[in-house]
Protein backbone atom coordinates (compact mmCIF):
# COMPACT_ATOMS: atom_id res chain seq x y z
CA UNK A 1 0.00 0.00 0.00
CA UNK A 2 2.85 2.32 0.83
CA UNK A 3 4.42 1.68 -2.55
CA UNK A 4 1.10 2.31 -4.26
CA UNK A 5 0.71 5.60 -2.45
CA UNK A 6 4.23 6.68 -3.15
CA UNK A 7 4.41 5.76 -6.82
CA UNK A 8 0.82 5.87 -8.05
CA UNK A 9 -1.48 8.03 -5.95
CA UNK A 10 0.99 10.73 -4.87
CA UNK A 11 2.08 11.20 -8.50
CA UNK A 12 -1.57 11.42 -9.46
CA UNK A 13 -2.14 14.30 -7.05
CA UNK A 14 1.11 15.91 -8.14
CA UNK A 15 -0.04 15.71 -11.75
CA UNK A 16 -3.26 17.57 -11.04
CA UNK A 17 -1.23 20.22 -9.23
CA UNK A 18 1.32 20.61 -12.03
CA UNK A 19 -1.48 21.07 -14.54
CA UNK A 20 -2.04 24.57 -13.17
CA UNK A 21 1.55 25.64 -13.71
CA UNK A 22 3.84 26.57 -16.53
CA UNK A 23 6.97 24.57 -15.98
CA UNK A 24 9.75 22.95 -18.00
CA UNK A 25 10.37 19.99 -15.66
CA UNK A 26 13.88 21.05 -14.57
CA UNK A 27 13.84 24.70 -13.69
CA UNK A 28 13.19 25.48 -10.01
CA UNK A 29 10.76 28.18 -11.07
CA UNK A 30 7.15 27.36 -11.72
CA UNK A 31 4.57 29.94 -12.70
CA UNK A 32 1.03 29.52 -11.51
CA UNK A 33 -1.17 30.17 -14.53
CA UNK A 34 -4.49 28.73 -13.42
CA UNK A 35 -6.45 27.10 -16.18
CA UNK A 36 -4.30 28.45 -18.99
CA UNK A 37 -2.84 25.04 -19.83
CA UNK A 38 -6.34 23.76 -20.39
CA UNK A 39 -7.43 26.64 -22.59
CA UNK A 40 -4.16 26.33 -24.51
CA UNK A 41 -4.59 22.66 -25.38
CA UNK A 42 -8.19 23.12 -26.45
CA UNK A 43 -7.40 26.01 -28.76
CA UNK A 44 -4.61 23.96 -30.36
CA UNK A 45 -6.03 22.29 -33.51
CA UNK A 46 -3.29 19.64 -33.24
CA UNK A 47 -4.62 18.60 -29.86
CA UNK A 48 -8.18 18.40 -31.10
CA UNK A 49 -6.84 16.04 -33.76
CA UNK A 50 -5.18 13.99 -31.01
CA UNK A 51 -8.56 13.52 -29.32
CA UNK A 52 -10.12 12.37 -32.59
CA UNK A 53 -7.24 9.97 -33.21
CA UNK A 54 -7.61 8.56 -29.69
CA UNK A 55 -11.20 7.66 -30.48
CA UNK A 56 -10.11 6.19 -33.83
CA UNK A 57 -7.65 3.91 -32.00
CA UNK A 58 -10.40 2.90 -29.58
CA UNK A 59 -12.75 2.05 -32.44
CA UNK A 60 -10.11 -0.04 -34.20
CA UNK A 61 -9.29 -1.82 -30.92
CA UNK A 62 -12.97 -2.71 -30.59
CA UNK A 63 -12.80 -4.51 -33.91
CA UNK A 64 -9.35 -6.06 -33.62
CA UNK A 65 -9.11 -6.66 -29.89
CA UNK A 66 -12.72 -7.20 -28.89
CA UNK A 67 -14.93 -8.47 -31.72
CA UNK A 68 -12.21 -10.60 -33.31
CA UNK A 69 -10.96 -12.36 -30.14
CA UNK A 70 -14.52 -13.00 -28.94
CA UNK A 71 -15.32 -14.52 -32.33
CA UNK A 72 -12.22 -16.69 -32.18
CA UNK A 73 -13.10 -17.77 -28.64
CA UNK A 74 -16.61 -18.79 -29.75
CA UNK A 75 -15.05 -20.86 -32.52
CA UNK A 76 -12.60 -22.43 -30.07
CA UNK A 77 -15.47 -23.66 -27.92
CA UNK A 78 -16.58 -25.89 -30.81
CA UNK A 79 -13.34 -27.85 -30.67
CA UNK A 80 -12.27 -30.74 -28.44
CA UNK A 81 -10.18 -29.85 -25.39
CA UNK A 82 -6.77 -30.80 -26.80
CA UNK A 83 -7.17 -28.87 -30.02
CA UNK A 84 -8.54 -25.87 -28.14
CA UNK A 85 -5.45 -25.91 -25.96
CA UNK A 86 -3.16 -26.00 -29.00
CA UNK A 87 -4.83 -22.94 -30.53
CA UNK A 88 -4.67 -21.10 -27.21
CA UNK A 89 -0.95 -21.70 -27.00
CA UNK A 90 -0.34 -20.62 -30.60
CA UNK A 91 -2.50 -17.50 -30.54
CA UNK A 92 -0.85 -16.35 -27.31
CA UNK A 93 2.75 -16.46 -28.56
CA UNK A 94 2.89 -12.85 -29.88
CA UNK A 95 1.70 -11.65 -26.47
CA UNK A 96 4.87 -13.00 -24.87
CA UNK A 97 7.27 -11.06 -27.09
CA UNK A 98 8.14 -7.49 -26.11
CA UNK A 99 5.98 -4.98 -27.98
CA UNK A 100 8.97 -2.94 -29.08
CA UNK A 101 10.72 -6.03 -30.39
CA UNK A 102 7.70 -7.66 -32.04
CA UNK A 103 6.79 -4.46 -33.85
CA UNK A 104 10.24 -4.10 -35.45
CA UNK A 105 9.33 -6.62 -38.14
CA UNK A 106 6.20 -4.59 -38.94
CA UNK A 107 8.36 -1.63 -39.86
CA UNK A 108 9.81 -3.91 -42.52
CA UNK A 109 6.35 -5.14 -43.58
CA UNK A 110 5.29 -1.51 -44.11
CA UNK A 111 8.35 -0.40 -46.15
CA UNK A 112 7.08 1.51 -49.17
CA UNK A 113 9.54 -0.24 -51.48
CA UNK A 114 10.59 -3.82 -50.83
CA UNK A 115 8.40 -4.30 -47.76
CA UNK A 116 6.29 -7.43 -47.50
CA UNK A 117 2.88 -5.77 -47.96
CA UNK A 118 3.82 -3.73 -50.99
CA UNK A 119 5.66 -6.58 -52.68
CA UNK A 120 2.54 -8.70 -52.22
CA UNK A 121 0.26 -5.91 -53.48
CA UNK A 122 2.60 -5.29 -56.42
CA UNK A 123 2.48 -8.96 -57.37
CA UNK A 124 -1.30 -8.68 -57.49
CA UNK A 125 -1.06 -5.54 -59.62
CA UNK A 126 -2.53 -3.31 -56.88
CA UNK A 127 -1.34 0.17 -55.85
CA UNK A 128 1.44 0.24 -53.27
CA UNK A 129 0.82 2.92 -50.65
CA UNK A 130 3.41 4.46 -48.31
CA UNK A 131 1.85 2.92 -45.22
CA UNK A 132 3.54 4.84 -42.43
CA UNK A 133 3.94 8.23 -44.10
CA UNK A 134 0.43 8.53 -45.55
CA UNK A 135 -1.56 10.46 -42.92
CA UNK A 136 -4.71 8.47 -43.69
CA UNK A 137 -3.10 5.04 -43.53
CA UNK A 138 -0.52 5.46 -40.78
CA UNK A 139 -2.99 5.26 -37.89
CA UNK A 140 -4.71 2.03 -39.00
CA UNK A 141 -1.28 0.59 -39.81
CA UNK A 142 0.04 1.32 -36.31
CA UNK A 143 -3.18 0.04 -34.79
CA UNK A 144 -2.98 -3.21 -36.73
CA UNK A 145 0.50 -3.96 -35.37
CA UNK A 146 -0.72 -3.27 -31.82
CA UNK A 147 -3.85 -5.37 -32.31
CA UNK A 148 -1.69 -8.25 -33.49
CA UNK A 149 0.47 -7.99 -30.39
CA UNK A 150 -2.38 -7.91 -27.87
CA UNK A 151 -5.03 -10.15 -29.44
CA UNK A 152 -3.83 -13.16 -27.45
CA UNK A 153 -4.63 -11.65 -24.02
CA UNK A 154 -8.19 -10.73 -24.90
CA UNK A 155 -8.78 -14.02 -26.64
CA UNK A 156 -7.84 -15.89 -23.45
CA UNK A 157 -10.03 -13.66 -21.31
CA UNK A 158 -12.98 -14.07 -23.68
CA UNK A 159 -12.50 -17.82 -23.69
CA UNK A 160 -12.39 -17.97 -19.89
CA UNK A 161 -15.56 -15.89 -19.67
CA UNK A 162 -17.38 -18.15 -22.11
CA UNK A 163 -16.26 -21.27 -20.30
CA UNK A 164 -17.53 -19.96 -16.99
CA UNK A 165 -21.10 -20.19 -18.28
CA UNK A 166 -22.70 -22.99 -16.22
CA UNK A 167 -23.17 -26.16 -18.19
CA UNK A 168 -26.71 -26.70 -16.90
CA UNK A 169 -27.96 -23.63 -18.78
CA UNK A 170 -26.61 -25.00 -22.03
CA UNK A 171 -28.05 -28.44 -21.35
CA UNK A 172 -31.44 -26.96 -20.58
CA UNK A 173 -31.35 -24.98 -23.81
CA UNK A 174 -30.42 -28.11 -25.70
CA UNK A 175 -33.31 -30.03 -24.16
CA UNK A 176 -35.54 -27.20 -25.35
CA UNK A 177 -34.24 -27.78 -28.85
CA UNK A 178 -31.80 -24.87 -29.32
CA UNK A 179 -28.66 -25.48 -31.33
CA UNK A 180 -25.97 -23.84 -33.46
CA UNK A 181 -26.31 -20.13 -34.10
CA UNK A 182 -29.49 -19.85 -32.03
CA UNK A 183 -27.75 -21.38 -29.04
CA UNK A 184 -24.90 -18.89 -29.40
CA UNK A 185 -27.02 -15.78 -29.89
CA UNK A 186 -29.87 -16.55 -27.52
CA UNK A 187 -28.08 -18.31 -24.67
CA UNK A 188 -24.31 -17.97 -24.76
CA UNK A 189 -23.89 -14.30 -25.63
CA UNK A 190 -26.48 -12.97 -23.12
CA UNK A 191 -24.90 -15.03 -20.33
CA UNK A 192 -21.48 -13.84 -21.46
CA UNK A 193 -22.70 -10.23 -21.08
CA UNK A 194 -21.05 -9.23 -17.79
CA UNK A 195 -17.62 -10.58 -18.63
CA UNK A 196 -18.00 -9.23 -22.17
CA UNK A 197 -18.68 -5.81 -20.72
CA UNK A 198 -15.58 -6.10 -18.55
CA UNK A 199 -13.54 -7.10 -21.59
CA UNK A 200 -15.05 -4.31 -23.66
CA UNK A 201 -14.19 -1.62 -21.14
CA UNK A 202 -10.70 -2.92 -20.51
CA UNK A 203 -10.14 -3.05 -24.28
CA UNK A 204 -11.13 0.61 -24.48
CA UNK A 205 -9.05 1.56 -21.44
CA UNK A 206 -6.00 -0.28 -22.71
CA UNK A 207 -6.30 0.65 -26.38
CA UNK A 208 -4.42 3.93 -26.00
CA UNK A 209 -1.68 2.34 -23.92
CA UNK A 210 -1.27 -0.65 -26.21
CA UNK A 211 -0.53 1.45 -29.29
CA UNK A 212 1.93 3.56 -27.32
CA UNK A 213 5.06 1.54 -28.04
CA UNK A 214 4.01 0.75 -31.64
CA UNK A 215 3.65 4.52 -32.19
CA UNK A 216 7.08 5.10 -30.68
CA UNK A 217 8.69 2.38 -32.80
CA UNK A 218 6.86 2.84 -36.12
CA UNK A 219 6.02 6.53 -36.53
CA UNK A 220 7.04 8.52 -33.40
CA UNK A 221 3.59 10.09 -33.64
CA UNK A 222 4.00 11.27 -37.24
CA UNK A 223 3.40 12.02 -40.05
CA UNK A 224 2.63 15.51 -38.73
CA UNK A 225 1.10 14.12 -35.56
CA UNK A 226 -1.36 11.90 -37.45
CA UNK A 227 -0.73 8.83 -35.29
CA UNK A 228 -0.43 10.53 -31.88
CA UNK A 229 -3.04 9.68 -29.27
CA UNK A 230 -3.80 11.27 -25.91
CA UNK A 231 -1.42 9.06 -24.01
CA UNK A 232 1.47 9.47 -26.43
CA UNK A 233 0.84 13.20 -26.43
CA UNK A 234 1.22 13.34 -22.63
CA UNK A 235 4.57 11.59 -22.98
CA UNK A 236 5.70 13.87 -25.80
CA UNK A 237 4.73 17.06 -23.99
CA UNK A 238 6.44 15.91 -20.82
CA UNK A 239 9.61 14.22 -21.98
CA UNK A 240 10.23 15.57 -25.48
CA UNK A 241 8.94 19.16 -25.37
CA UNK A 242 9.44 19.58 -21.60
CA UNK A 243 6.09 21.27 -21.10
CA UNK A 244 5.17 19.62 -17.82
CA UNK A 245 2.13 21.83 -17.27
CA UNK A 246 0.55 20.90 -20.58
CA UNK A 247 1.44 17.24 -20.11
CA UNK A 248 -0.27 17.31 -16.73
CA UNK A 249 -3.35 19.07 -18.11
CA UNK A 250 -3.62 16.42 -20.82
CA UNK A 251 -3.17 13.74 -18.14
CA UNK A 252 -6.10 15.13 -16.22
CA UNK A 253 -8.25 14.89 -19.36
CA UNK A 254 -7.06 11.34 -19.88
CA UNK A 255 -8.05 10.43 -16.32
CA UNK A 256 -11.44 12.07 -16.85
CA UNK A 257 -11.97 10.00 -19.98
CA UNK A 258 -11.02 6.80 -18.17
CA UNK A 259 -13.15 7.64 -15.15
CA UNK A 260 -16.08 8.24 -17.50
CA UNK A 261 -15.62 4.83 -19.07
CA UNK A 262 -15.41 3.11 -15.70
CA UNK A 263 -18.50 4.85 -14.37
CA UNK A 264 -20.33 3.86 -17.56
CA UNK A 265 -19.26 0.25 -16.96
CA UNK A 266 -20.68 0.25 -13.43
CA UNK A 267 -23.92 1.81 -14.63
CA UNK A 268 -24.27 -0.97 -17.18
CA UNK A 269 -23.57 -3.57 -14.51
CA UNK A 270 -26.25 -2.19 -12.24
CA UNK A 271 -28.77 -2.36 -15.04
CA UNK A 272 -28.08 -6.05 -15.44
CA UNK A 273 -28.47 -7.14 -11.80
CA UNK A 274 -31.31 -9.43 -12.80
CA UNK A 275 -28.69 -11.85 -13.99
CA UNK A 276 -27.06 -13.57 -11.05
CA UNK A 277 -23.87 -15.52 -11.52
CA UNK B 1 -14.54 -24.21 -11.00
CA UNK B 2 -12.18 -26.32 -13.08
CA UNK B 3 -14.62 -29.16 -13.51
CA UNK B 4 -17.31 -26.74 -14.49
CA UNK B 5 -15.09 -25.08 -17.02
CA UNK B 6 -14.05 -28.36 -18.59
CA UNK B 7 -17.57 -29.59 -19.02
CA UNK B 8 -19.21 -26.34 -20.03
CA UNK B 9 -18.51 -26.87 -23.69
CA UNK B 10 -20.68 -26.25 -26.65
CA UNK B 11 -19.75 -29.28 -28.70
CA UNK B 12 -21.33 -31.53 -26.11
CA UNK B 13 -24.48 -29.52 -26.52
CA UNK B 14 -24.80 -29.54 -30.27
CA UNK B 15 -24.05 -33.24 -30.54
CA UNK B 16 -27.71 -33.90 -31.26
CA UNK B 17 -27.35 -33.10 -34.94
CA UNK B 18 -24.12 -34.76 -35.93
CA UNK B 19 -23.81 -33.50 -39.52
CA UNK B 20 -24.31 -29.86 -38.59
CA UNK B 21 -22.13 -30.08 -35.53
CA UNK B 22 -19.40 -31.72 -37.55
CA UNK B 23 -19.50 -28.98 -40.14
CA UNK B 24 -19.26 -26.47 -37.31
CA UNK B 25 -16.16 -28.16 -35.95
CA UNK B 26 -14.46 -28.08 -39.34
CA UNK B 27 -15.33 -24.44 -39.90
CA UNK B 28 -13.95 -23.57 -36.47
CA UNK B 29 -10.82 -25.63 -37.11
CA UNK B 30 -10.18 -23.96 -40.47
CA UNK B 31 -10.83 -20.43 -39.22
CA UNK B 32 -8.64 -20.88 -36.15
CA UNK B 33 -5.84 -22.39 -38.20
CA UNK B 34 -5.85 -19.36 -40.49
CA UNK B 35 -5.89 -17.05 -37.45
CA UNK B 36 -3.01 -18.90 -35.79
CA UNK B 37 -1.00 -18.78 -39.01
CA UNK B 38 -1.56 -15.03 -39.40
CA UNK B 39 -0.60 -14.47 -35.77
CA UNK B 40 2.62 -16.43 -36.10
CA UNK B 41 3.59 -15.10 -39.53
CA UNK B 42 5.24 -11.87 -38.30
CA UNK B 43 7.40 -13.89 -35.92
CA UNK B 44 8.23 -16.34 -38.68
CA UNK B 45 9.38 -13.49 -40.93
CA UNK B 46 11.38 -12.05 -38.05
CA UNK B 47 13.28 -15.28 -37.53
CA UNK B 48 13.61 -15.83 -41.29
CA UNK B 49 15.04 -12.36 -41.92
CA UNK B 50 17.55 -12.83 -39.13
CA UNK B 51 19.08 -15.75 -41.06
CA UNK B 52 19.08 -14.08 -44.47
CA UNK B 53 22.31 -12.74 -45.95
CA UNK B 54 22.23 -8.92 -46.42
CA UNK B 55 21.84 -9.28 -50.21
CA UNK B 56 18.97 -11.75 -49.92
CA UNK B 57 16.56 -9.68 -47.84
CA UNK B 58 14.92 -7.91 -50.76
CA UNK B 59 15.40 -10.66 -53.34
CA UNK B 60 12.18 -12.50 -52.63
CA UNK B 61 10.57 -10.84 -49.61
CA UNK B 62 7.44 -12.98 -49.69
CA UNK B 63 9.42 -16.09 -48.82
CA UNK B 64 10.15 -15.99 -45.10
CA UNK B 65 12.75 -18.74 -45.35
CA UNK B 66 16.36 -17.92 -46.19
CA UNK B 67 17.82 -19.70 -49.25
CA UNK B 68 21.23 -19.94 -47.67
CA UNK B 69 20.92 -19.53 -43.90
CA UNK B 70 23.71 -17.50 -42.39
CA UNK B 71 24.73 -16.63 -38.86
CA UNK B 72 26.39 -13.45 -40.09
CA UNK B 73 23.64 -11.18 -38.74
CA UNK B 74 24.03 -12.68 -35.29
CA UNK B 75 27.79 -12.21 -35.49
CA UNK B 76 27.29 -8.54 -36.42
CA UNK B 77 24.93 -8.00 -33.48
CA UNK B 78 27.19 -9.70 -30.98
CA UNK B 79 30.18 -7.69 -32.29
CA UNK B 80 28.52 -4.29 -32.20
CA UNK B 81 26.26 -4.56 -29.16
CA UNK B 82 27.14 -5.63 -25.60
CA UNK B 83 24.26 -8.10 -25.60
CA UNK B 84 25.66 -9.85 -22.52
CA UNK B 85 25.49 -6.64 -20.50
CA UNK B 86 21.97 -5.86 -21.77
CA UNK B 87 20.92 -9.38 -20.88
CA UNK B 88 22.24 -9.06 -17.32
CA UNK B 89 20.52 -5.66 -16.94
CA UNK B 90 17.23 -7.03 -18.25
CA UNK B 91 17.51 -9.99 -15.91
CA UNK B 92 18.30 -7.86 -12.84
CA UNK B 93 15.57 -5.39 -13.73
CA UNK B 94 12.96 -8.10 -14.28
CA UNK B 95 13.97 -10.04 -11.15
CA UNK B 96 14.00 -6.87 -9.05
CA UNK B 97 10.55 -5.79 -10.20
CA UNK B 98 9.14 -9.29 -9.89
CA UNK B 99 10.49 -10.17 -6.44
CA UNK B 100 9.81 -6.68 -5.14
CA UNK B 101 6.20 -6.71 -6.31
CA UNK B 102 5.59 -10.21 -4.96
CA UNK B 103 7.22 -9.43 -1.61
CA UNK B 104 4.94 -6.42 -1.20
CA UNK B 105 1.88 -8.14 -2.64
CA UNK B 106 1.89 -11.17 -0.31
CA UNK B 107 1.34 -9.30 2.99
CA UNK B 108 -0.94 -6.74 1.33
CA UNK B 109 -3.08 -9.48 -0.23
CA UNK B 110 -3.22 -11.31 3.12
CA UNK B 111 -4.42 -8.21 4.92
CA UNK B 112 -7.03 -7.50 2.24
CA UNK B 113 -8.29 -11.07 2.18
CA UNK B 114 -8.31 -12.04 5.86
CA UNK B 115 -7.42 -8.99 7.91
CA UNK B 116 -10.04 -7.19 9.95
CA UNK B 117 -9.45 -3.48 9.94
CA UNK B 118 -11.42 -0.36 9.23
CA UNK B 119 -11.22 0.79 5.65
CA UNK B 120 -10.49 -2.61 4.17
CA UNK B 121 -13.01 -2.11 1.40
CA UNK B 122 -11.58 1.32 0.67
CA UNK B 123 -8.08 -0.12 0.49
CA UNK B 124 -9.25 -2.81 -1.91
CA UNK B 125 -11.00 -0.22 -4.06
CA UNK B 126 -7.77 1.83 -4.16
CA UNK B 127 -5.84 -1.23 -5.30
CA UNK B 128 -8.34 -1.79 -8.11
CA UNK B 129 -8.29 1.89 -9.01
CA UNK B 130 -4.49 1.91 -9.21
CA UNK B 131 -4.68 -0.73 -11.94
CA UNK B 132 -6.72 1.62 -14.09
CA UNK B 133 -4.41 4.63 -13.95
CA UNK B 134 -2.48 4.93 -17.21
CA UNK B 135 1.24 4.65 -16.68
CA UNK B 136 2.24 7.83 -18.54
CA UNK B 137 0.47 9.91 -15.93
CA UNK B 138 2.77 8.74 -13.18
CA UNK B 139 5.92 8.95 -15.30
CA UNK B 140 6.66 12.66 -14.93
CA UNK B 141 6.22 12.76 -11.14
CA UNK B 142 8.04 9.45 -10.68
CA UNK B 143 10.87 10.68 -12.86
CA UNK B 144 11.19 13.69 -10.56
CA UNK B 145 11.13 11.47 -7.47
CA UNK B 146 13.83 9.21 -8.87
CA UNK B 147 15.86 12.25 -9.89
CA UNK B 148 15.58 13.74 -6.41
CA UNK B 149 16.97 10.50 -5.01
CA UNK B 150 19.86 10.72 -7.47
CA UNK B 151 18.98 7.37 -9.02
CA UNK B 152 18.68 8.35 -12.71
CA UNK B 153 20.63 5.92 -14.85
CA UNK B 154 20.65 3.20 -12.22
CA UNK B 155 18.81 -0.08 -11.88
CA UNK B 156 17.25 0.78 -8.48
CA UNK B 157 15.87 3.94 -10.06
CA UNK B 158 14.29 1.82 -12.77
CA UNK B 159 12.94 -0.80 -10.38
CA UNK B 160 11.61 1.11 -7.35
CA UNK B 161 8.75 3.09 -8.95
CA UNK B 162 7.42 -0.05 -10.61
CA UNK B 163 6.90 -1.73 -7.22
CA UNK B 164 3.72 0.27 -6.77
CA UNK B 165 1.46 -2.09 -8.67
CA UNK B 166 -1.99 -3.33 -7.83
CA UNK B 167 -2.10 -6.33 -10.16
CA UNK B 168 -0.19 -8.76 -7.95
CA UNK B 169 -2.01 -7.65 -4.82
CA UNK B 170 -5.37 -8.13 -6.46
CA UNK B 171 -4.55 -11.50 -8.02
CA UNK B 172 -3.16 -12.91 -4.76
CA UNK B 173 -6.03 -11.49 -2.74
CA UNK B 174 -8.46 -13.38 -4.96
CA UNK B 175 -6.54 -16.60 -4.34
CA UNK B 176 -6.07 -16.00 -0.60
CA UNK B 177 -9.72 -15.09 -0.14
CA UNK B 178 -10.87 -18.39 -1.61
CA UNK B 179 -8.73 -20.30 0.92
CA UNK B 180 -10.89 -21.96 3.60
CA UNK B 181 -11.02 -19.77 6.70
CA UNK B 182 -11.39 -22.84 8.95
CA UNK B 183 -7.82 -23.93 8.19
CA UNK B 184 -6.53 -20.46 9.05
CA UNK B 185 -8.49 -20.59 12.31
CA UNK B 186 -7.05 -24.02 13.05
CA UNK B 187 -3.50 -22.75 12.64
CA UNK B 188 -4.35 -19.84 14.91
CA UNK B 189 -5.70 -22.21 17.54
CA UNK B 190 -2.46 -24.18 17.23
CA UNK B 191 -0.67 -21.03 18.32
CA UNK B 192 0.58 -19.58 15.06
CA UNK B 193 0.58 -15.79 14.82
CA UNK B 194 -0.70 -14.21 11.63
CA UNK B 195 2.76 -13.93 10.07
CA UNK B 196 3.37 -17.62 10.65
CA UNK B 197 -0.07 -18.44 9.25
CA UNK B 198 0.79 -16.44 6.15
CA UNK B 199 4.24 -17.91 5.51
CA UNK B 200 3.65 -21.48 6.66
CA UNK B 201 0.07 -22.04 5.50
CA UNK B 202 -1.16 -19.58 2.88
CA UNK B 203 2.00 -19.10 0.85
CA UNK B 204 2.79 -22.80 0.40
CA UNK B 205 -0.86 -23.54 -0.38
CA UNK B 206 -0.86 -20.95 -3.15
CA UNK B 207 2.46 -21.94 -4.68
CA UNK B 208 0.87 -22.45 -8.10
CA UNK B 209 -0.65 -18.98 -8.18
CA UNK B 210 2.62 -17.46 -6.98
CA UNK B 211 4.60 -19.28 -9.66
CA UNK B 212 2.25 -18.05 -12.36
CA UNK B 213 2.40 -14.52 -11.02
CA UNK B 214 6.18 -14.77 -11.00
CA UNK B 215 6.29 -15.85 -14.64
CA UNK B 216 3.76 -13.22 -15.67
CA UNK B 217 5.65 -10.41 -13.94
CA UNK B 218 8.99 -11.62 -15.30
CA UNK B 219 7.68 -11.53 -18.86
CA UNK B 220 5.95 -8.18 -18.38
CA UNK B 221 8.94 -6.44 -16.85
CA UNK B 222 11.41 -8.06 -19.24
CA UNK B 223 9.37 -6.51 -22.06
CA UNK B 224 9.14 -2.98 -20.65
CA UNK B 225 10.58 -0.31 -22.88
CA UNK B 226 9.47 3.26 -22.09
CA UNK B 227 10.29 3.47 -18.39
CA UNK B 228 13.72 1.78 -18.57
CA UNK B 229 14.44 4.01 -21.56
CA UNK B 230 13.62 7.16 -19.59
CA UNK B 231 15.61 6.23 -16.51
CA UNK B 232 18.34 4.04 -17.98
CA UNK B 233 20.02 6.86 -19.80
CA UNK B 234 23.53 5.38 -19.77
CA UNK B 235 24.60 2.40 -21.82
CA UNK B 236 25.70 0.61 -18.64
CA UNK B 237 22.06 0.39 -17.55
CA UNK B 238 20.40 -0.41 -20.90
CA UNK B 239 18.09 -3.39 -20.87
CA UNK B 240 17.72 -5.60 -23.94
CA UNK B 241 14.62 -3.77 -25.13
CA UNK B 242 16.30 -0.38 -24.76
CA UNK B 243 19.54 -1.54 -26.36
CA UNK B 244 17.80 -3.14 -29.33
CA UNK B 245 15.58 -0.08 -29.76
CA UNK B 246 18.61 2.23 -29.82
CA UNK B 247 20.25 -0.04 -32.36
CA UNK B 248 17.10 -0.06 -34.53
CA UNK B 249 16.83 3.74 -34.37
CA UNK B 250 20.51 4.28 -35.07
CA UNK B 251 23.17 2.22 -36.74
CA UNK B 252 20.94 -0.82 -37.34
CA UNK B 253 18.12 1.24 -38.84
CA UNK B 254 18.36 -0.09 -42.34
CA UNK B 255 20.29 -3.29 -41.80
CA UNK B 256 17.26 -5.49 -41.37
CA UNK B 257 19.18 -8.73 -40.91
CA UNK B 258 21.10 -7.68 -37.81
CA UNK B 259 18.06 -5.81 -36.46
CA UNK B 260 15.96 -8.96 -36.64
CA UNK B 261 18.80 -11.04 -35.19
CA UNK B 262 18.94 -8.68 -32.22
CA UNK B 263 15.15 -8.91 -31.92
CA UNK B 264 15.25 -12.70 -31.93
CA UNK B 265 17.97 -12.77 -29.27
CA UNK B 266 16.03 -10.34 -27.09
CA UNK B 267 12.75 -12.27 -27.26
CA UNK B 268 14.30 -15.73 -26.89
CA UNK B 269 14.33 -15.74 -23.04
CA UNK B 270 10.63 -14.88 -22.62
CA UNK B 271 9.51 -17.23 -25.38
CA UNK B 272 11.52 -20.08 -23.84
CA UNK B 273 10.12 -19.27 -20.39
CA UNK B 274 6.61 -19.24 -21.88
CA UNK B 275 7.11 -22.60 -23.58
CA UNK B 276 8.30 -24.16 -20.32
CA UNK B 277 5.41 -22.96 -18.17
CA UNK B 278 2.79 -22.42 -20.87
CA UNK B 279 -0.18 -23.93 -19.11
CA UNK B 280 0.37 -22.02 -15.86
CA UNK B 281 0.62 -18.71 -17.68
CA UNK B 282 -2.52 -19.33 -19.68
CA UNK B 283 -4.61 -20.15 -16.61
CA UNK B 284 -3.26 -17.19 -14.62
CA UNK B 285 -4.41 -14.78 -17.27
CA UNK B 286 -7.86 -16.25 -17.59
CA UNK B 287 -8.42 -16.88 -13.85
CA UNK B 288 -7.54 -13.34 -12.96
CA UNK B 289 -10.06 -12.12 -15.48
CA UNK B 290 -12.95 -14.31 -14.44
CA UNK B 291 -12.51 -13.83 -10.74
CA UNK B 292 -12.31 -10.10 -11.32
Amino acid sequence: MLALTLFVFAPLAQTVLISFFEWNLVSPQRHFIGLENYTAIFSDPGFVGVIGQSFAYMALALIGNFALPVGLALLTLQLPEREAELFQSLLFVPAVVAVSIGVLVWSWFYLPAGGLFNVALGALGLPQPAWLTDPGLALPAVSLAANWKFLGFNYLIALAGLRAIPREYLEAARVDGASGARLIFRIVLPLFGPSALFLLVSTLLQSLEQVFVPIEVLTVGGPAGATTNLMYSVYQEGFKFFRAGRAAAESVLLIALFAGLIVWQFRMFERRVAYDR
Amino acid sequence: MTAERKSGRLEAVSRKRPSRAKRGVWTARAALSVAALLMLLPLLYQVGLSFKAPGDIFVNPLNPFPFAPTFENYAVVLRSLPMGLYFVNSLLFALGVTFGQIALAIPAAFALAHGRFAGRQVALALVLLSMMIPFVITYVPNYLTVASWGLIGTLPGMILPLLGSGYGIFLLRQHFASFPVSILEASRVDGANSLQTLWLVLVPANRAALTSLFVYLMIQSWNQLIWPQLIGSRESSFTLTVGVQRFANGEGGTSWGPMMAAAVLASLPTVVLYLIVRRGVLTTFSDGAVKG
